[in-house]
């Protein structure tokens, strides 16, 4: 048994060094720009997402989404997501397939994060991916209604949407441009 | 000596496996909002320039310096990479947006040479908020934009003042 335990020590110490080696010698590959591998991309997504179901478990119950919240939320998506995340009706973002892992396209693919969750996520960021945490830029009110927004995204009315989409840009910042 | 390579192969394999699975059920946080701790930053910031100076030892040929292009690099920094970078005009704000935190280059500047900058805007960096902009920039861009930000805290007498004045221009 002490030969077995010293066995598993070294076997440990063995698989530490040989991380170190490897990333401080810089023989990990950096570059973004290559295929992630589909089961890496299975399981960090896989990782993230329960990782997130337990993190967001703290946020309190948000109030229900009304229309209006539904489509002020879509006015925020349409702002400053659809860059990374593909817009309802369009081509997917070329942007968005640039980073590694690449950004979840929310327009075509969706997504199966619970309407807390996707708040929780805008709010925090995931770490590692271009994911980064909006609370500095949204009170928690807007992210309440972008998550209200990106969570029935693929099943709203295409009426609704159209109305959404018809005026993307806040009028105070569409005035000074021209 | 058996039951010791018995010990050995055992960690071997339930180590990594054990890491994998404590990922896996979501035991690591994923918050991006959080201060990276600093054994991490400093194990990941040697990690990605080392392999950064193994991909890119400074092979490829770095186009001369003039006034002109470090103009125009820092007028597409200005409009593509400020926004996460630091802008020219605005004092030190750290990013606390992203993990790990983007770099705040026109305040500390950046280690990499020019060929690796030019490398990195180009490829990306894998695991940071950090895409691969090769397929929106041209060559002769990509390297404005790298002879630019190897030299954004050293920029010659009037350049500064050149590629503001001219974003001004564009902006209304």
């Amino acid at each position: 048994m002490k030969r077995f335990i010293a066995g598993f020590l070294t076997g440990a110490a063995f698989l530490v060094l040989l991380v170190v080696l490897i990333a401080q010698l810089g023989l990990v590959d950096v570059c973004a720009d290559a295929a992630i591998p589909s089961w890496f991309a299975t399981w960090f997504s896989a990782s993230v997402h329960r990782s997130v179901a337990r993190q967001a478990s703290s946020v309190s119950p948000l109030a229900p989404a009304t229309d209006a919240d539904v489509s002020a939320g879509g006015k925020l998506y349409l702002n400053d997501c659809v860059g990374c995340h593909g817009e309802p009706g369009k081509p997917q973002s070329d942007f968005g397939a640039t980073f590694y892992p690449p950004a979840p396209q929310l327009a075509t693919a969706g997504t199966t994060y619970t309407e807390a969750q996707i708040y929780w996520v805008a709010k925090q960021g995931i770490r590692r991916t271009g994911m980064g945490a909006q609370a500095g830029s949204y009170s928690d009110e807007k992210l309440r209604q972008l998550a209200a927004f990106i969570y029935r995204m693929r099943t709203l009315p295409p009426d609704i949407l159209k109305e959404i989409q018809a005026k993307p840009e806040p009028p105070q910042k569409a005035e000074p441009q021209k | 000596m058996k039951t010791f390579l018995l010990g050995f192969l055992a960690a071997i394999v339930i180590l990594p496996l054990s890491a994998a699975a404590f990922l896996r059920l979501g035991f690591a946080d994923v918050n991006g909002d959080a201060d990276p701790p600093v054994w991490e930053k400093r194990f990941m910031y040697t990690a990605v320039h080392r392999a950064i100076a193994r991909r890119e030892g400074g092979s490829v040929e770095t186009p001369a310096t003039t006034d002109e292009r470090l103009v125009a690099g820092g007028k597409l920094y200005l409009n593509g990479c400020a926004g996460c970078h630091g802008e020219l005009r605005k004092p030190f704000e750290e990013d606390r947006s992203l993990y790990p935190r983007a770099p705040q280059l026109p305040h500390i500047g950046t280690q990499y040479t020019e060929p690796q900058i030019y490398w990195i805007v180009k490829h990306g960096i894998r695991m940071t908020a950090m895409s691969a902009y090769g397929r929106f920039y041209s060559e002769q861009e990509l390297w404005s934009i790298a002879a630019f930000i190897h030299q954004i805290r050293s920029l010659p007498l009037g350049v500064r003042e050149r590629i503001l004045a001219k974003s001004v221009n564009a902006a209304p």
